[in-house]
């Protein structure tokens, strides 16, 4: 009896139970049915409601260069909206308005006319225009604060920044890249009463301030920078050339310091701008790199053991047969030592030495070096260039590669592959973004040097350094870019393009570059200069050589990396000012400007003080402007020169970091 | 009194529960304040005062054998009886209604009490008259005057989510007890006229709309059908996986009403979509069925009959918030136990659920 009533008690709690269930299991249908089946048309109607809800540009964060300077900053300006339904004679104020906004009065009245309840006037007007509109006092006229991206340094960097559209979306550059990082969170303002009348917000009031993104710092260096840009401008212009790239960047770690690409553009008003010059060329360009490629080809060749430093090898004159077709050198050699096959840039020698190295290998050295996969920089449109796999290597393949020919390479792949020759062997992801940080300055993320792998050994990267000094000495191609007081490796390119009409190389036009490091012994700058379409020379040692020169050489003094060998032309002496100081293998333009006049030679002012010059010039009764502060680095007229009663003096100084 | 006994025995699992459902509630109610511009301690700091507070209830009512409740139930009754009736006569009015007792430093709702009380009461009433398991008209007519009462004067404040639920709440324990089938249809279909008369004579016309709006919302969806549609639309719009948290438009720009309270679920549901939606009932459904086994397993009349009423309290408010958000039910004012801010629902629903674990954790004593 006892029994069958507690049975019949367990077996209704169970029902209660189920029931519970059940409902639950309705519940979980009635979820579905909404947030899956009719997901959209709630989607649709809340998105009808945020139609009175207007959003706000959001603020972007500022981006630094490494020395702390602002490179692209976000400033709060005044956006014209119009409140339809408030304004009262709509005729009137469009009549107001037309002359300010400069457009149509109708265009104008049909946007006050109407029920709408919002409708923007103009956004991101200028402070002048804002106050102007306010003083007309129109009803229904009303301003938010919104914010535009302004950057200060205009061309200084424009392709590394990049630039964002009106709406704030980041489009190129560290801008696009990090878009995600810069961006804040978009605000909101809720323009009239919501759906039940209640105060939410009122007319133009903010509901949800738009938030400041994270703030960026870069590896560049302003003036660095700045040097690299000038110095390509002039290289290119001095040449005729169609463009050009100048990347700076730090062997031991991979912090690029300048990164230039010309033609360039102003970031503030890019639309104004055709779009190739738009375009960093420094990721987005492949490109021949021609005889650059001799330096790791040997340091391959060095590292697998087939040849040692000393080794020679015959450059049969300057014309070599082979896999059916005959390469040519620019002069005949007869036996060249490995040094000299690189200093003066053989073909035929390079071609040897990639026979005996073997397609596999080379193959592989060349993958090890990064050529044929993206560096990983962070920036937008990184090419990876052209290094066809080993198994498509036919003929005269292995000679061309070996000497730079039928392989394509970006920039930052250059610039990567000659630190790692610099710095001991060692390849090292090229990164321009030092920290991202949030607005109170806190690090939110801290970028450091990223070692890929290891190339060579640090003996061959030593020889490698001892070989490449040697074509910045007397006789060697690239003389053009020694640098006096340092010691400089490097490498000069030159390489005929591919005439995208005919798919053959092209009889004029060329790619000219030069790649090195500097001081070669103990490198701390890495420095690629490529000048495209050259028209006064294509050689490497005359058009890019000098711009290599002249960053190097001011890089070094801003940096005040101490020099390393004696002077060859030695600092300003009041006592006895020099002859000639043939600071670059005499041209015919200058030996024009040098007019024989009774004046003072202009001393090397690079790395002086102010007070330093200022004595100088005082002694020898000359008048010389001063442009900024701090030391050296530019001067008029060039070293060595004489300086004319009517020539222009100045010096241009740059504070020392 | 105090025996190891009685920690080798407590629920653990049903803590743990709790805590999580706890915790997604605070995490929540940060989201659905946080377009909020407050000045004082913020609702969701608040949030987590309450349920420490609770925690410390549940501490407290364990403490204490269940069976003492038995002995003090109708003395509980009657006070709580009274306080109502202060309540009608010098209480506090707040949004249109007198639900408010201020004791000077304290103000609670005497209301809210009866919850707890009605379960107590009635567990006590049935355990000591063993009715047969089939209950006719006769043997209810006691148990409907304890009802009568207090959910009279409830309705009087006028509060009719809470009236409701005390009836749902002993109705659901009348039917553990037992009616004879045709005792049930007969009051189902007395039940008509009742509801029919309530609808004419007492019903407030707000109420009334708010029944009518949730048969056809899209009568007045500017007015009072707004919180059904704000509603759906943030639940819908959520879809599969949610907005993510603070991502909720509907939320964050404040469409919905009461949304760290009666409609917090919405936010949930529209920051989680229907994936965190199904968490969340998987959780409340476990809730309900631990309570239902702590019945079950319960060896004495009293301890099974307060455990049922527990859970049923529990269950219904569940039911009628979380039907609601989703457009099931229409609007009544009624937390979702644990999830929704508030210190009254707070307080008690973790009485109720330290009368459970106490019920667990004594089932082998006597």
């Amino acid at each position: 009896m006892m029994d069958a009533k507690e049975k019949w008690s367990r077996i209704r709690i169970r029902i209660i139970g189920s029931l519970f269930a059940v409902f639950f299991v309705l519940t979980s249908a009635r979820a579905f049915y909404l947030q899956i089946i009719k997901r959209d048309d709630w989607i649709k109607l809340a998105g009808r409601q945020h139609q009175k809800v207007i959003p706000l540009t959001p603020a972007r964060g500022t981006i630094y260069d490494g020395t702390g300077t602002p490179l692209a900053v976000s400033i709060e300006v005044d956006s014209c909206f119009a409140e339809p339904s408030v304004i009262e004679d709509p005729k009137a104020a469009a009549a107001a308005l037309t002359p300010l906004l400069g457009m149509p009065t109708d265009v104008i009245e049909k946007k006050l006319s109407g029920k709408k309840s919002f409708a923007w006037l103009r956004r991101q007007v200028n402070p002048d225009l804002a106050r102007k509109i306010r003083e007309l006092d129109i009803n229904g006229i009303g301003f938010v604060k919104e914010t535009r991206r302004f950057y200060p340094n205009s061309e200084v960097a424009a392709h590394v920044i990049g630039f964002t559209g009106l709406d704030p979306e980041g489009l190129e550059g560290i801008e696009l890249k990090y878009n995600a990082q810069i961006l804040g969170n978009t605000g909101y303002m809720v323009t009239e009463r919501d759906a039940l009348g209640r105060d939410i917000a009122l007319m133009g009031t903010v509901i949800k301030k738009a938030s400041k993104g994270y703030n960026i710092t870069l590896t560049l260096d302003k003036n660095v920078q700045y040097i690299a840009d000038k110095e390509l401008a002039k290289a290119v212009t001095a040449s005729r050339a169609v463009g050009g790239i100048a990347l700076v960047m730090e062997p031991a770690t991979g912090r690029i310091l300048a990164l230039s690409s010309y033609p360039t553009f102003n970031p503030n008003a890019f639309r104004r701008y055709p779009h190739d010059n738009l375009r960093n060329r420094a990721v987005a360009d492949s490109f021949e790199p021609g005889s650059t490629m001799k330096a790791f080809l040997i340091a391959s060749a060095l590292e697998e053991k087939v040849i040692g430093p000393n080794d020679t090898f015959h450059c049969e004159g300057g014309s070599y047969a082979i896999g059916g077709r005959v390469i040519h050198d620019t002069h005949k050699y007869g036996t060249l030592r490995v040094p000299e096959i690189l200093k003066y840039s053989s073909n035929i020698g390079a071609a040897k030495i990639g026979s005996r190295l073997g397609p596999e290998r080379l193959f592989e050295n060349l993958k090890k070096f990064g050529f044929g996969e993206k560096s990983g920089i962070d920036l937008p449109g990184e090419v990876v260039g052209y290094l066809r796999d080993r198994s498509r290597w036919y003929g005269i393949d292995l000679a061309t590669i070996s000497f730079g020919q039928g392989i394509s390479v970006s920039s930052v792949q250059l610039i990567a592959a000659i630190s790692a020759v610099a710095n001991g062997g060692l390849l090292m992801k090229p990164y321009i973004v030092e920290k991202i940080s949030d607005d109170s300055g806190t690090t939110v993320r801290q970028f450091s040097p990223q070692i890929r792998r290891r190339v060579i050994s640090s003996g061959t990267s030593r020889i490698m350094a001892k070989m490449m000094e040697g074509i910045t000495t007397e006789g060697g191609t690239g003389l053009n870019a020694a640098v006096d007081g340092y010691r400089v490796a490097g490498k000069t390119g030159t390489a005929q393009k591919v005439d995208p009409l005919t798919k053959c190389y092209s009889a004029s036009k060329r790619t000219a570059s030069f790649i090195g490091f500097v001081p070669a012994e103990q490198p701390r700058l890495a420095i690629l200069v490529v000048i495209d379409e050259p028209k006064t020379s294509s050689y490497g040692g005359v058009v890019a050589a000098p711009a290599f020169r002249e960053i190097a050489l001011q890089s070094l003094c801003y940096l005040k990396v101490p020099p390393t060998v004696p002077f060859k032309a030695k600092k300003p002496d009041p006592e006895e000012p020099r002859e000639k100081t043939p600071e670059q293998n005499a041209s015919v333009a200058e030996a024009g400007i040098d007019e024989g006049t009774a004046g003072a030679l202009m001393p090397n002012f690079h790395g002086m003080s102010i007070r330093q010059v200022m004595r100088y010039m005082e002694k020898n009764s000359l008048n010389v402007k001063i442009l900024g502060s701090g030391r050296a680095v530019e001067q008029n007229p060039r070293p060595g020169l004489r300086i004319g009663p009517a020539d222009q003096v100045w010096v241009k100084f740059v504070p020392s970091a | 009194m105090i025996d190891r006994r009685l920690f080798t025995n407590f629920d653990w699992g049903l803590l743990l529960l709790v805590l999580v459902i706890a915790a997604v509630g605070v995490v929540n109610i940060s989201s659905a304040t946080a377009s909020y511009t407050l000045t004082e301690t913020s609702y969701t700091i608040r949030q987590v005062y309450w349920v420490l507070i609770g925690l410390s209830l549940v501490v407290l009512v364990c403490s204490i054998d269940y069976h003492v409740l038995e002995d003090i139930a109708y003395w509980m009754y009657g006070t709580v009886a009274l306080l109502l009736l202060v309540v009608l006569v010098a209480g506090k009015s707040s949004m249109g209604a007198t639900r408010w007792l201020h004791l000077g430093f304290i103000s609670f709702q005497p209301s809210e009490l009866m919850k707890i009380v009605i379960i107590m009461v009635y567990a006590r009433y049935f355990d000591n008259i063993p009715v047969s398991g089939a209950m006719s008209f006769k043997d209810l007519l006691n148990p409907f005057l304890l009802l009568a009462v207090p959910a009279i004067m409830i309705m009087k404040q006028p509060d009719l989510g809470t009236a409701i639920l005390v009836v749902l709440i002993a109705f659901s324990m009348i039917l553990y007890v037992g009616v004879r089938l045709r005792t049930v249809v007969a009051l189902l279909l007395s039940a008509v006229p009742v509801v029919l008369l309530g609808w004419k004579f007492y019903l407030r016309d707000y109420q009334k709309l708010r029944v009518l709006n949730f048969l056809s919302p899209e009568r007045d969806p500017l007015g009072s059908g707004y919180h059904i549609i704000q509603s759906k639309i943030a639940v819908g719009s959520g879809g599969l996986t949610g907005k993510g948290f603070l991502q909720g438009t509907q939320a964050q720009l404040r469409f919905l009403p009461e949304q760290h309270t009666d409609f917090a679920f919405s936010v949930f549901s529209e920051e989680w979509g229907f994936a965190g939606c199904l968490v969340m009932l998987v959780l409340y459904l476990s809730l309900i069925l631990w309570g239902i086994n702590i019945a079950r397993r319960c060896n004495d009349n009293f301890g099974s009959l307060m455990a049922v009423g527990v859970t049923a309290m529990l269950a219904w408010h569940i039911i009628i918030n979380v039907g609601m958000v989703i457009g099931l039910f229409p609007v009544v004012g009624v937390p979702l136990p644990l999830f929704s801010y508030g210190g009254t629902s707070m307080v008690t629903s973790m009485i109720g659920l330290g009368i459970l674990l106490n019920i667990r954790m004594r089932r082998f004593m006597f």
